[in-house]
Parts: structure tokens; C-alpha cells; sequence
């Protein structure tokens, strides 16, 4: 116990302890001696509470009575004890076992057994209430001057009477019935107290108000996967657009102060950008919906295109016809010739012509360079105008936007058509870079080691110059001027003019970056290098009349063909004077292309309008098939070019028109591979139906001389 | 700029079988057309629904994809859509003439 009660002590310490550190703010400072400072306290017998003179009104007399004054006896606390002595009335009483209970109840319970004694206490209970008029009266007279002390606390004293008064009922029974019967055990009793206090009720009081209600409105949205998607993109630009203003501001910060502070960025121009954008995007969707009308126009023409064989071709041994398929023209360009054609090197439908005229005594004070699309031949995808005449064209085969073309009055232009066709990119300088005569023919030639872009270009002033794009000017150097190995004229005062050449088209060597054959109006082609300014690898006296256009062959480029107004389509070999087959076709050959998808088939362009094409392995002595594509009295064919990729071949005339001419099957028959090597694919086998259709045709020339090792590997090769 | 697209849509209209050139903002409002009054608000009204319905479905089905251009080919017609977000071109051509 000791234990336990010093254990209870320290948690009451504990407790108070941390209690005393809380203090009120507003506690006076007690110094030490004032806190021992004993302050007297003084019992009275005389009560401060206690009222004097109290008074009641009555009705009776219509006057105040005077009360009695309260006494002083107050009770603080009355409990009422159960214990009682032994030897006391009631003690006795109790021992008697008499508890109270009326005669009648006593008589019925005497059966029953002691231990229901409880019952009956409670039941015993109720009847005191029956005659509560013994016992009130007198308490009645104590409490009320308890109440007059008291005041509020009614209850209480109320409460606690019952019990006495049960008490002081069964005494008073007891002694009246002063019969004590057999003794009964006590059973326990409980003492209860209840106390009751009401409190005043706080009245109810219900406020209401009322604001204005918020607008309401409808609305209705589906969310679909995209709109979120949308709505995120949204989000994460924006995110991105402040993560590149917070690094700005930081870099801003960091950055020393300089006198310029940077220009703020521009709003002003925000939406003309943007309308320029929807413009953009305008004119991109009339263009597709254009192509998507010449689709619907040409749909025949589009499906011949693509899957369109001549059936007839089976019945017909070596012969071939040419389908027409698209047209192509431009209004302003109706008086104009078609000087030159040529494919793009990356979109196989793309096609760029040049637009010039041959007729030197019917002058055009204007040029086109056109790029035709397969998908829309009514318009061109490119216009780019010129000031003079446009003479030849050709496409850059690593950058296909970039356009070279050779005027008429001497000029090379470079286009960078998807900057601008309004302004051209480069252009050669009138004064001291441009030739003195027409450009016949450009070319462009590898990008250079730096990367700088070049070309050649051949004019009428007989120079071959090579030239090359800078920053933002062009350098041009004369590789060779053509000279012809004539004497030099004398002049009228004693000078000496050395005689040139006028070459009209050159064509690079597939292989050897370095050699190059030009055609001369004189009938001549020279092989030249570009190491050698002054000699010539080889002169071929070709042609009689101007060699117009030459080309190599696609699978051995040792042989190539050449055209000339003399009428005549003449196959040449490296380093052999004489030519390997010679084809008179009755007009000025305007144009001869070997076919890329096979090594002995090549086309030519005759100016009476007519397309000879050619198949060495079929025919050694004609034409297989030959087709008036022009008419031949008001119109000329000008230029042909075949397609790298499908069978088409375009001819270009003198109206400005390009028509683009299917070939049938009979004149692109793949080569069948021998029993023995069916392993061989095409390009071999083009190139040994080439060889072997040469070695018989060689024959006569080895006789004469022997063989050039060198060219005969070559050739193998 | 501007001017190219007039000459385009010049072009357009001489094509053969082009019965009609609509331009609708992105209000679904006939602001230029070559058809008749009753005509063209119908087919601005219709076709700006479908065009927005197909949109709907080519990015439903890959949000990064989207709808560029819509054909509709009928017994008489093909109408041709260029949707984008702030237009509609439409073409009516007739390919059989």
C-alpha cells in the first residue's frame, strides 16, 4: 500500500509539477515574503449571507408581512446513514427480523424462501409513498428553512428525504406491530442518491437570407481521346515556352550588362504570320484538290499509265508502239520550244523543262524553266521566268531543289525552287562572268571535297566553264576553249583569230569524274579532260552538220550515241574512229537517249515529229517502232527523255507542249538468262547482250589494228 | 500569296467537270462559292459536319494522326474536302462529262 501510495504521489507531483508552469499572463509578481505573508481568517458566528427583514406580500391583508428570519442552521450535506446500533429500537427491530413489510405481504411470503428478502424490500418500497402525510409534515418544517439558505438547490434535499421517510415508516410499524418474528437476514440496502438540475433553455432562433443566384447555363461536351490528347499537347508547349523564358531570364541575368539591351521579341507581327500561314495552307490544299481533279480528268490515262500493255504487241514479232498518255502545257509558254528536259533525280513524277526557241529569226524576250508533275499536267508545280530565253536545264542529282539553267544571252541561273522561283539563287555576272553566245548545255558535277556545289556550262563563245557556288556568288574558270586545229585566220592590220568551236552539248563520262566529250556544231567531238586545258584525249570527226545532242550508255560507258543535223544516229565506242552502227533516219536528229532499263535500246527525236526507237539486239538496220508523236507541219519535235523508273518517254516540240508516250512491251523486253546462269540478274545480263552484239560488230576493226588492252578490260568490266 | 491562290482556284473552276468550288470557315459559313445560295448551304452545312465526323474518327483512333483530305465519291459526283482547322475546301466535280 505504502508503495502504491508514493507511486500515486509521484504522478500527482508529475502532474503538478507541469501544471504550475502554466501561469496567467496576468498574475501579479509575488515577491517571496509577500507569498509567506500570512493573511488571517476570522469564523463569525453571525452569517453575511443570511437576509434580514425579509417580507410577503399579501393578499389577504393588501399589505407586506414580515417573515420570520431564516435560522442559522444551514445544512451543507445530509447523508443519511444505514448503520445503526445494535442495540438501538430500530437495531432491535432489525434483528427481530421484522422489515417493515405490511401484515398481508408477510402472510403470502412466508413460503417463500429467505433469499427473496430483496424483493420484498422493493416492493416495500412503493408503500411508504401511500401515506406520505406522517412523515412530510415535519420535514417539510426542516426544509424550509434549508430552502431559505439554499436557495436554487430544491432538489436535493427533496430527493434524499424518501429513503428517510421509508425509514421512519417501517420504525414507526415496528412499533406498532412490537411483535418481533423469527429474525431474517438483512439484505443489503443501497443508498441512491439522484440529482436533478435544469438549466435554463437557450430559446431556438432560426435566421434565413437569401443571396442572388449564380448565372446558370447549359453545357455539353463529348470528350474523346484526342481532345485530351489535345489538350495535353496544349499544356506540355506551354510548360515548354516557360522552362525557355525561365532559362532566358537567367541567362539575361547572367550575362554581363551591355549598352544594347536585345530587342524585344516581336507580337506586332503575330497575326499576319499566322494568316500567312492559313494562306499557305490554302493555296497547299487547291493545289492537292487540283490533282486530285486532274486524277479524276485523266483517270484513263493514269490507269494506262501504271497497267495498260498493249495486247497486240503478242502478235507482233519486233515491233513496239508508243501509247500517249499525259499532255503537258502551259498558256504563256505556247510560242515557246522545249529546249531541254529532265527528270527529277528524287520524285520520279517531276519533270523540269526549259523554255527557249531554235528559230533564231523568231526572237522571245522572255524564258521559262517549268516543273511539270505527272499528278497535274494542266499547270505547272514550278514557274521561274526568265529574261531571255531558257536553252538547257538540268537538276542537281544529290539536291533536286537546285536548278541550273542556261540563257540564251549567256547566262547560267541557279534556282533554289524551294526558296524561291521569283529570284534565282546564284547568277552569273553580265559583265565579266557570262558566255558570250548562247549556254548550250549545263551540268552539275559532284559536290566538290568542301561541299561546295559546281557545274559546267558550254557557250557559243566556245569556252567550257566550270563553275562554282560560293556563299552568295558563283567563281567561274574556262577549263578549255575549243579551238579548232585549223591555221589561224590573218587579220586585215597583221593579227592572227584563232578559229573556235562552237560546241552544243556536253556529257560527262559516268565513271571517270575527269573526262568529258563535247559536241561541236562542226560535226566534231572532243574528249577532253578537265586536268587538260590545252589538247584533247580524242577528236572523233562524227558528223558532217552540228551534233545536237550525245549520250552514254546506261550498262558500259565506253559506248555512247550522238545525233546530228546531218540526219544521222551514229554508235560510238572509246578511242575508235569509226563508229560501231550508223542509222540515217531522213531528218535532223533533235534528240537520241539510250533507254535506261535496257543496253541496246535507244531513242531518237527526229524534228519532223517522229520517235524512232531502236533495239540493237532486234534490229541492227531499222527502227522497231516509229511514231509520229508531232505534227509534222506546224510543229517540231525538240528534246526526248526517258524516265529512270517507269517506261515513259517525253518529247518535248516546238509549241511549248511536252507529251509523255508510254512504251509497249515489245520495246522494253527484259533479257531471258541462259538455261545455264539463271542466276545472273538483269544488269549482267544487259551488259553480256551488249558485249556480244559488239564483238560482232568489232570484227573488222581488230583486223586492222589490235586490240587496246586497256579497252578491252574495260569493256569486260 | 494571295494572289497564287486566286489563280488556282481560277484554274479549278475551268477544270473540266468542276461544277462548283466552296470555301467554308471554320463556322461552318459559306464565305465563297460558285454554287447557288440554297445548294451551297447545304453542302457547307452537311460536309462541315462529316469532315468534322471523320476528323473525329482518324484522330480517335490515333490522336498524333490526323484527317487531310476526304473524297466522296457518289453516282453523279465526287465531292472533294480539304478540311483544316480554320477552312473547308470543297469541290464538286462531275468525272464522267
Amino acid at each position: 500500500m505504502p508503495k502504491k501510495k508514493k507511486s500515486q504521489d509521484d504522478e500527482f507531483e508529475e502532474w503538478k509539477k507541469s501544471k504550475q508552469l502554466l501561469k496567467p499572463k496576468d498574475q501579479l509578481e509575488l515577491a517571496d515574503w509577500e507569498m509567506k505573508e500570512p493573511h488571517a481568517r476570522i469564523l463569525l458566528t453571525h452569517n453575511p449571507l443570511k437576509p434580514d427583514g425579509l417580507v410577503e406580500w399579501s393578499f389577504a391583508e393588501g399589505s407586506f408581512i414580515p417573515l420570520h428570519p431564516p435560522s442559522n442552521y444551514v445544512v451543507a450535506l445530509d447523508i443519511k446513514g444505514t448503520l445503526m446500533h445494535r442495540l438501538s429500537p430500530e437495531g432491535l427491530a432489525q434483528l427481530a427480523g421484522d422489515t417493515g413489510l405490511p401484515a398481508e405481504d408477510e402472510e403470502e411470503k412466508e413460503e417463500v424462501e429467505v433469499e427473496e428478502g430483496e424483493q420484498k424490500l422493493e416492493e416495500g418500497e412503493p408503500k411508504p409513498a401511500e401515506v406520505p402525510a406522517e412523515a412530510k409534515p415535519e420535514d417539510e418544517e426542516g426544509e424550509k428553512g434549508e430552502e431559505g439558505a439554499e436557495g436554487g438547490e430544491e432538489g436535493q434535499p427533496a430527493e434524499a428525504a424518501p429513503p428517510a421517510e421509508a425509514e421512519a415508516k417501517g420504525d414507526a410499524e415496528d412499533d406498532e406491530e412490537g411483535k418481533p418474528s423469527k429474525p431474517k437476514k438483512l439484505t443489503n440496502q443501497f443508498n441512491y442518491s439522484d440529482r436533478a438540475a435544469q438549466t435554463y433553455n437557450l430559446p431556438t432562433r432560426s435566421q434565413e437570407t437569401q443571396t442572388i443566384p449564380p448565372p446558370k447555363e447549359n453545357f455539353s461536351s463529348n470528350v474523346l481521346q484526342w481532345i485530351i490528347y489535345d489538350d495535353y499537347l496544349t499544356d506540355y508547349n506551354r510548360q515548354q515556352a516557360e522552362l525557355e523564358l525561365e532559362r532566358l531570364a537567367r541567362e539575361a541575368q547572367k550575362a554581363p550588362i551591355t549598352k544594347h539591351a536585345p530587342p524585344p521579341p516581336k507580337k506586332s507581327g503575330g497575326r499576319a504570320q499566322l494568316s500567312e500561314a492559313v494562306q499557305a495552307r490554302v493555296a497547299q490544299c487547291w493545289k492537292t484538290l487540283e490533282r486530285m481533279i486532274n486524277q479524276n480528268i485523266n483517270d484513263e490515262i493514269n490507269k494506262d499509265y501504271k497497267y495498260w500493255d498493249d495486247p497486240s504487241d503478242q502478235y507482233r514479232e519486233e515491233e513496239g508502239t508508243l501509247l500517249p498518255l499525259w499532255k503537258f502545257t502551259y498558256e504563256k509558254t505556247r510560242k515557246h520550244s522545249v529546249t531541254d528536259l529532265q527528270w527529277s533525280p528524287w520524285y520520279y513524277d517531276l519533270v523540269a523543262a526549259s523554255l527557249g526557241y531554235f528559230d533564231h529569226m523568231k526572237p522571245l524576250d522572255t524564258g521559262y524553266l517549268c516543273l511539270y508533275s505527272l499528278k497535274n499536267p494542266s499547270y505547272p508545280e514550278y514557274i521561274c521566268q526568265t529574261q531571255s530565253a531558257v536553252m538547257t536545264v538540268d537538276n542537281h542529282p544529290d539536291h533536286p531543289y537546285m536548278i541550273v539553267i542556261g540563257l540564251y544571252d549567256g547566262n547560267t541561273i541557279v534556282y533554289n525552287i524551294q526558296a524561291s522561283c521569283k529570284t534565282p539563287a546564284y547568277k552569273s555576272d553580265e559583265v565579266t562572268q557570262k558566255h558570250r553566245g548562247i549556254v548550250w548545255d549545263v551540268t552539275w558535277r559532284p559536290d566538290l571535297p568542301d561541299g561546295e556545289l559546281n557545274y559546267y556550262s558550254i557557250g557559243a563563245d566556245g569556252n567550257v566553264n566550270h563553275w562554282i557556288l560560293l556563299q552568295t556568288e558563283m567563281s567561274v574558270t574556262t577549263i578549255i576553249t575549243l579551238c579548232m586545229d585549223k591555221e589561224p585566220l590573218r587579220g586585215p592590220d597583221g593579227t592572227q583569230v584563232i578559229l573556235k568551236s562552237t560546241p552544243s552539248c556536253i556529257k560527262f563520262h559516268p565513271s571517270n569524274r575527269d573526262v568529258f566529250l563535247v559536241g561541236t556544231e562542226e560535226g566534231l567531238i572532243y574528249k577532253c579532260s578537265t586536268s587538260y586545258s590545252a589538247t584533247y584525249l580524242f577528236t572523233y570527226r562524227a558528223h558532217s552538220l552540228a551534233v545536237y545532242r550525245m549520250d552514254y550508255n546506261y550498262f558500259n560507258s565506253n559506248i555512247f550515241v550522238s545525233g546530228s543535223a546531218d540526219w544521222r544516229v551514229k554508235i560510238w565506242e572509246d578511242n575508235r574512229h569509226e563508229p560501231l552502227y550508223v542509222f540515217d533516219l531522213g531528218a535532223f536528229v533533235g534528240d537520241v537517249k539510250w533507254a535506261p532499263y535496257s543496253s541496246t535500246v535507244l531513242a531518237a527525236g527526229t524534228i519532223d515529229g517522229k520517235l524512232s526507237v531502236f533495239d540493237l539486239n532486234i534490229s541492227k538496220y531499222k527502227p522497231i517502232c516509229i511514231q509520229a508523236v508531232v505534227s509534222k507541219k506546224k510543229n517540231k519535235l525538240t528534246r526526248i527523255r526517258f524516265n529512270q523508273r517507269f517506261p515513259i518517254i517525253l518529247v518535248g516540240d516546238e509549241k511549248g507542249m511536252i507529251t509523255a508516250l508510254k512504251l509497249s512491251p515489245n520495246l522494253r523486253v527484259p533479257c531471258k538468262p541462259p538455261k545455264k546462269m539463271q542466276h545472273l540478274d538483269q544488269t549482267t545480263l544487259q551488259i553480256m547482250k551488249l558485249d556480244k552484239l559488239l564483238s560482232v560488230v568489232r570484227e573488222p576493226v581488230v583486223l586492222e589494228r589490235p586490240p587496246d588492252p586497256a579497252a578491252s578490260q574495260a569493256t569486260t568490266k | 500569296m494571295s494572289n497564287e491562290v486566286e489563280d488556282t482556284l481560277k484554274r479549278i473552276q475551268s477544270h473540266k467537270g468542276v461544277v462548283g468550288t466552296i470555301i467554308v470557315n471554320a463556322e461552318g459559313i459559306p464565305i465563297k462559292s460558285t454554287l447557288d445560295n440554297t445548294t451551297t448551304v447545304q453542302y457547307a452545312g452537311l460536309i462541315s459536319q462529316l469532315a468534322d465526323k471523320a476528323r473525329s474518327v482518324v484522330r480517335d483512333l490515333d490522336p498524333a494522326n490526323d484527317l487531310t483530305f476526304l473524297r466522296i465519291r457518289s453516282k453523279k459526283h465526287e465531292v472533294m474536302v480539304a478540311p483544316d482547322k480554320e477552312f473547308i475546301l470543297i469541290v464538286i466535280q462531275n468525272p464522267v462529262d
